[in-house]
């Protein structure tokens, strides 16, 4: 049965994959310019090559050559060059990766480091002014424009106060080889004789852009573990369990949590797709640089192959966790099983 | 004269008497809606009310703080931007871009996703699970990413933006819609119109739709505030309303250059936005409190 | 595992007590990191005229055969210990200095000092296209502009350390270029190595030269890393590492520099002055700067070919407006394209002034009193000359509708805007240019010759022989005063011409952090850290 589950997900997984595949196929021949341009990345094509090209990319064939031809470059790596640095875009892209993933994921860990006991408070003291606090400062983190709440924090934490540097990863001094791309192992893993303080430095440089991209999966974590929390209280088994005599911590620890979390695993993979868009914006004014700093420049800079390969690698990715999380909310849940 | 009575009658509230009544006494939601309706008239009746044009520059007047500031005047109440130009005005014609435009992307939006979400959901089969496929792929993209593509192939600008925030919104309301109808093809009431003989369209329309509006509502508010954030994101990026616009996010990002010396210019739109998207969320957590108290009663 | 519980405690109470903020600033000795506008567009000077290029690059990486005195103007030895002219102004020899290390790096390790084969080596890859390196470039711009070429016959070394430059010509403005930062100094030894691996593209990607910094790393967009040169053969900076990072937007640069995260930084951005030079741990430097901003038509398209219709469009514009919205004052209203401090300045007689009557009145006899469209190129980034050109074409686009032209601002990302403006794709456009030596020619021939249009720097693609005419016979004659009055005279037709309106000459102002010292700017672009130090 679970196998049957499974591989109806990898088909639905392949299904999407051409329909995604097929999507960025034709932003070539939507995207304004040249599309043999825009499939290689390259400028100023001579006549000679121009016919070479045009051959070898099949676009003297029927739309569908082209478009297996087109994935079979996909699939080898050979993506088309940035307009801006002639360079591959896919090479480029897994460059700046590392560091959206280092971001999205403290920020991701802070949110449900946040998120889960405020929203089990809230559910327990319901209708209390604790609750009322917590939903309200839920509320808040909501509905603040993610943009100007950075600024803010810039203001206070770095200018007024000078306590936090406002942008990059590190200390532009240190000098830090890249081993994994992700900075705090690679500080770890470098020899330099400065890396304690290397390590330090990094944290100061993470913890506002974390903070900020922390807020609204924060606040998305503490309503949904509250409603979710207030479901499961409200069941018949929790209310046999008090009346069996256990005390109110216990009922919430061995039956309520476990109920409770199950749906909150489903919503981290939901999240994934807002930390990543909230990510482009929150790299944008820290300079961070990720991958969405990465596209934003390249919307600037009219780099129409670099947008094209980073709309298909990051909705890959996002679509892959998505897809993941839910398959092991179905494996561990008996309840979402409906194979 | 009063009206004779045959025999006892309930006195039945209508559905909608019966929201007001459990949305009213949240004062936070009340509160939003007042805020609401504020921001709305603004959004319509903005050209008849700004004090100067929002688009005049004055070179004489530069970064004016606001009036409660010593060196501030009382005709510019909120000061000027860095190009003389009233902040107040500015600010007001923002609400018909930001708010105004957001209103009606979520309309559109509603609008094409009902069809589209009567037309999946009355349907079953191979077809209808194709799309369902496709609308989770395109559920999942990030809807930033989405406008990044429509802003490149179309070229950056405000409607251009609006274009790509309705087209971000499209899948959600066509699942919700797609939901809330399966939801209710299972309700005893539904099944006994159909026993009546009534055909698929007289179910839709008569039945289904009256039954779900509330949720489309509910629905329209949430998207509204993602909808207000991202007019403003892109115009703060710089990819969707162009200076000299007066859009909440674009003049932030404008104002930036002055943020130093009259961080006004960069917190007041901001706290704007701000106020929006907090007086639409109080209004969808209230109509979301009362609905699901009617029900409980 | 105990290695990680102590860094994290180290990091706990490092971040809960803010008052221990690491030295972050001095990891393994002592490091400086100067803040720029945008990254370089290449690593050899000879090949770029960008004002951000050779801050970037130029004075760290490389030394000339001449240095200016950044007060008087006048020339010092550099590479080049003494120099001769012959009577007849054709003939230059310069006498080298010994000892001079290249420097040492991951990709090439020197074997000799600097030699007269390097100095050949260098100016040939310029002049002679059978030069290995000659085709690698597809232009030398500023030589180019100079007309270089047509003006140096012959570079050959006399001896090991003598070299000798045959003129065609005489040319008054010849030493000021080689002390220019444009004529950096390469390695032949290192061009040999290239070309026998050929690996030719590396010697304008991977610099050798004999500067006080040597090359390590560079990231585009990120940041370059330089490291001390030891051997550098003045004695200098006690600077182990430089750190050029690239912050495109001013308002962060500024941030940058109140929280120490840059110690020194260009900021064409004038606002924020005040507020910085209130404080303790900052120090302004102000010095005058030999730069314009200007707005150039592009004279080859209709309407713009008409002069009626530019002298309107100058007309129009409320300069005073500009200087106070996006200079804040801190600049003087231009009236020719040579600054005030320049020798060959005088005020033209026809001085435009703000008068949208006379502009309409102008427009109406060009036969365009219904006016008509432009676009308004904006450069997307800031320089010294144009701290924010959006800005200013916003208020140029409020001035010229009340003369019924309609202007539509364009921009583009900084690569593209100079791709396409090279292409003559705009109307016009806002943008400016630096000085690179005291002379002024280094102006008019560079912006408006014939010999620019085709080069691109001249972006009016405005090729008027009168004008060439006039730019010639002042760089033939030696005598100043003589030279000086070609040069009123082309300041006036130019005046008349308006293939561009010049709008702004600006101070050039950097902001340090108060312990650093030693930063030499100059008025004629470039920075020198080879005597910094930080206390």
């Amino acid at each position: 049965m679970i196998l049957h589950y499974l591989f109806r997900r990898l088909f639905l997984l392949a299904f999407v994959f051409v329909a995604l595949t097929v999507f960025a196929f034709s932003l070539s021949y939507l995207f304004p310019g040249d599309v043999l341009s825009n499939f290689t990345g390259l400028r100023n094509i001579s006549p000679a090559d121009e016919v070479m090209l045009t051959r070898q990319l099949g676009l003297d064939q029927n739309y569908l050559q082209q478009y297996l031809l087109f994935v079979q470059r996909l699939l080898q790596g050979d993506w088309a060059l940035s307009f801006s640095s002639q360079q591959n875009v896919l090479t480029e892209m897994l460059l700046v990766m590392p560091a959206t993933l280092e971001l999205a994921a403290y920020a991701l860990f802070l949110s449900l480091l946040v998120g889960i006991p405020l929203g089990i408070v809230a559910a327990v003291r319901k209708d209390k002014w604790l609750d009322k606090l917590i939903s309200s400062l839920a509320l808040i983190g909501f509905s603040v424009p993610i943009f100007w709440w950075a600024l803010l924090l810039i203001m206070v934490f770095s200018l007024s106060l000078g306590w936090l540097p406002t942008s990059g990863r590190l200390g532009v001094l240190y000098e830090i080889p890249t081993v994994t791309g992700f900075m705090l192992p690679d500080i770890l893993l470098s020899e330099q004789s400065y890396r304690q303080q290397a390590f330090i430095d990094a944290i100061r440089h993470m913890l506002l852009p974390s903070v900020v991209l922390a807020t609204y999966p924060t606040t998305v974590m503490i309503r949904f573990t509250r409603d979710s929390m207030l479901d499961v209280l409200e069941q018949n088994y929790i209310k046999t369990a008090r009346a069996k005599g256990l005390t109110r911590l216990q009922v919430l620890y061995t039956h309520g949590l476990r109920n409770a979390l199950l749906p909150v695993t489903r919503q981290v993979g939901l999240q994934f797709s807002t930390l990543i868009t909230l990510a482009m914006i929150t790299e944008v004014i820290f300079s961070w640089p990720g991958i969405g700093r990465w596209l934003i420049d390249s919307i600037y800079q009219r780099n129409f192959p670099a947008i094209q390969g980073g709309v298909l690698l990051v909705s890959s990715l996002v679509i892959l966790v998505n897809m993941l999380t839910e398959i092991m909310h179905t494996l561990f849940n008996p309840l979402a099983r409906k194979f | 004269m009063k009206k004779l009575r045959l025999y006892y009658e309930e006195h039945n509230k209508g559905p909608l008497k019966l929201l007001w009544k459990h949305f009213a006494p949240q004062h936070f939601a009340f509160f939003g809606l007042v805020l609401l309706i504020i921001l709305l008239s603004l959004a319509v009746l903005t050209p008849f009310l700004t004090p100067h044009d929002p688009y005049l520059q004055n070179s004489q007047l530069l970064l004016v703080p606001p009036s409660w500031q010593d060196s501030g005047l009382v005709s510019y109440p909120l000061g000027t931007d860095d190009l003389g130009r009233d902040l107040m005005s500015r600010l007001m014609l923002g609400a018909s871009y930001t708010f105004g435009l957001a209103i009606l992307a979520v309309l559109g939006s509603l609008l094409v996703g009902l069809v589209l979400g009567a037309l999946s959901g009355m349907s079953k089969g191979v077809k209808s699970s194709i799309f369902n496929h496709l609308l989770d792929l395109a559920l999942t993209i990030p809807s930033l990413l989405l406008a990044i593509v429509i802003v490149a192939v179309l070229g950056p600008g405000l409607l251009n933006t609006i274009w790509a925030i309705m087209l971000a919104l499209l899948p959600q309301f066509i699942h919700g819609v797609r939901n809330a109808i399966a939801q209710q093809l299972k309700q005893d009431y539904v099944t006994a119109y159909r026993l009546d003989g009534a055909n698929q369209r007289q179910l839709l329309f008569s039945v289904i739709l009256p039954n779900t509006w509330e949720q489309l509502v509910l629905m329209g508010t949430m998207a509204l505030s993602t909808a207000v954030l991202d007019i403003a994101a892109l115009g703060f990026l710089g990819i969707g309303a162009q200076s000299p616009t007066a859009e909440w996010g674009a003049m932030i990002a404008d104002s930036l250059d002055s943020i130093y010396l009259a961080p006004w210019t960069v917190a007041l739109p901001g706290l704007l936005i701000f106020v929006t998207v907090l007086a639409v969320n109080l209004v969808g957590d209230g109509l979301r409190v009362a609905m699901k108290k009617r029900r409980e009663n | 595992m105990n290695i990680y519980q102590r860094l994290t405690f180290v990091c706990l109470t490092a971040l809960l007590t803010h008052a221990c903020q690491p030295d972050r600033n001095n990891p393994g000795g002592t490091g400086l990191v100067y803040c720029v506008e945008g990254s370089p567009e290449s690593f050899n000077p000879q090949l770029v005229t960008s004002g951000t290029t050779i801050d970037a690059i130029s004075q760290h990486l490389y030394d000339r055969l001449l240095d200016i005195n950044a007060q008087t103007g006048e020339l010092l030895p550099a590479l080049a210990s003494s120099w001769q002219i012959s009577s007849d102004g054709l003939s230059y020899r310069f006498q080298l200095r010994e000892n001079v290390a290249f420097h040492h790096t991951d990709y090439f390790k020197p074997s000799r000092p600097l030699n007269a084969e390097d100095v050949v080596f260098t100016f040939n890859r310029i002049l002679l296209p059978e030069h290995p390196f000659h085709q690698t470039a597809t232009e030398y711009p500023y030589f180019d502009s100079m007309e270089w070429r047509q003006l140096v016959a012959e570079v050959k070394a006399i001896s090991a350390y003598e070299v000798e430059f045959r003129l065609n010509k005489p040319d008054s403005s010849f030493l000021s270029t080689l002390a220019t930062d444009f004529a950096a100094v390469l390695s032949a030894e290192y061009g040999a190595k290239l070309q026998a691996e050929n690996k030719l593209p590396d010697l304008d990607h991977l610099p050798v030269g004999t500067g006080p910094f040597l090359f390590r790393h560079y990231q585009k967009d990120v940041l370059i890393r330089y490291y001390r040169h030891p051997q550098h053969w003045r004695q200098g900076s006690n600077l182990q590492q430089l750190v050029i990072d690239i912050v495109p937007d001013s308002t962060k640069r500024v941030a940058k520099l109140l929280t120490h995260e840059c110690d020194v930084a260009p900021i064409p951005r004038l606002a924020e002055l005040q507020l910085l030079s209130k404080r303790q741990d900052f120090v302004v430097d102000v010095q005058t700067s030999m730069n314009v901003g200007y707005w150039a038509f592009n004279t080859q398209k209709p309407p713009l070919n008409n002069v009626k219709v530019r002298q309107a469009l100058a007309l129009a514009v409320n300069k005073q407006n500009i200087l106070q919205a996006v200079y804040f004052g801190q600049a003087e209203q231009a009236d020719s394209l040579l600054p005030p401090n320049s020798w060959a300045y005088q005020k033209p007689q026809l001085t435009q002034s703000y008068d949208p009557q006379k502009a309409r009145a102008l427009l109406a006899e060009a036969g365009f009193a219904k006016g008509f469209s432009l676009d308004i190129w904006a450069m997307p980034v800031q320089r010294l000359y144009n701290p924010n050109a959006l800005k200013m074409a916003e208020l140029m686009q409020a001035d010229l509708a009340r003369i019924g032209v309609k202007a539509r601002i364009v921009s583009y990302e900084w690569n593209t805007f100079r791709r396409k403006l090279t292409q003559a794709e705009h109307d016009s456009v806002l943008i400016g240019w630096s000085a690179d030596n005291a002379d002024p020619d280094n102006f008019l021939r560079p912006l408006l010759s014939c010999a620019a249009a085709v080069s691109g720097s001249n972006r009016a693609n405005w090729c008027d022989e009168h004008f060439d005419a006039l730019l010639q016979q002042a760089v033939n004659t030696a005598d100043l005063n003589e030279r000086r009055s070609f040069y009123l005279q082309a300041q006036q037709y130019q005046a008349q011409q308006m293939p561009l309106m010049p709008i702004a000459h600006s101070k050039r102002f950097q902001v340090r952090s108060s312990n650093i010292s030693g930063v030499a700017i100059n008025p004629y672009g470039g920075v020198n850290f080879a005597m910094a130090g930080k206390h």
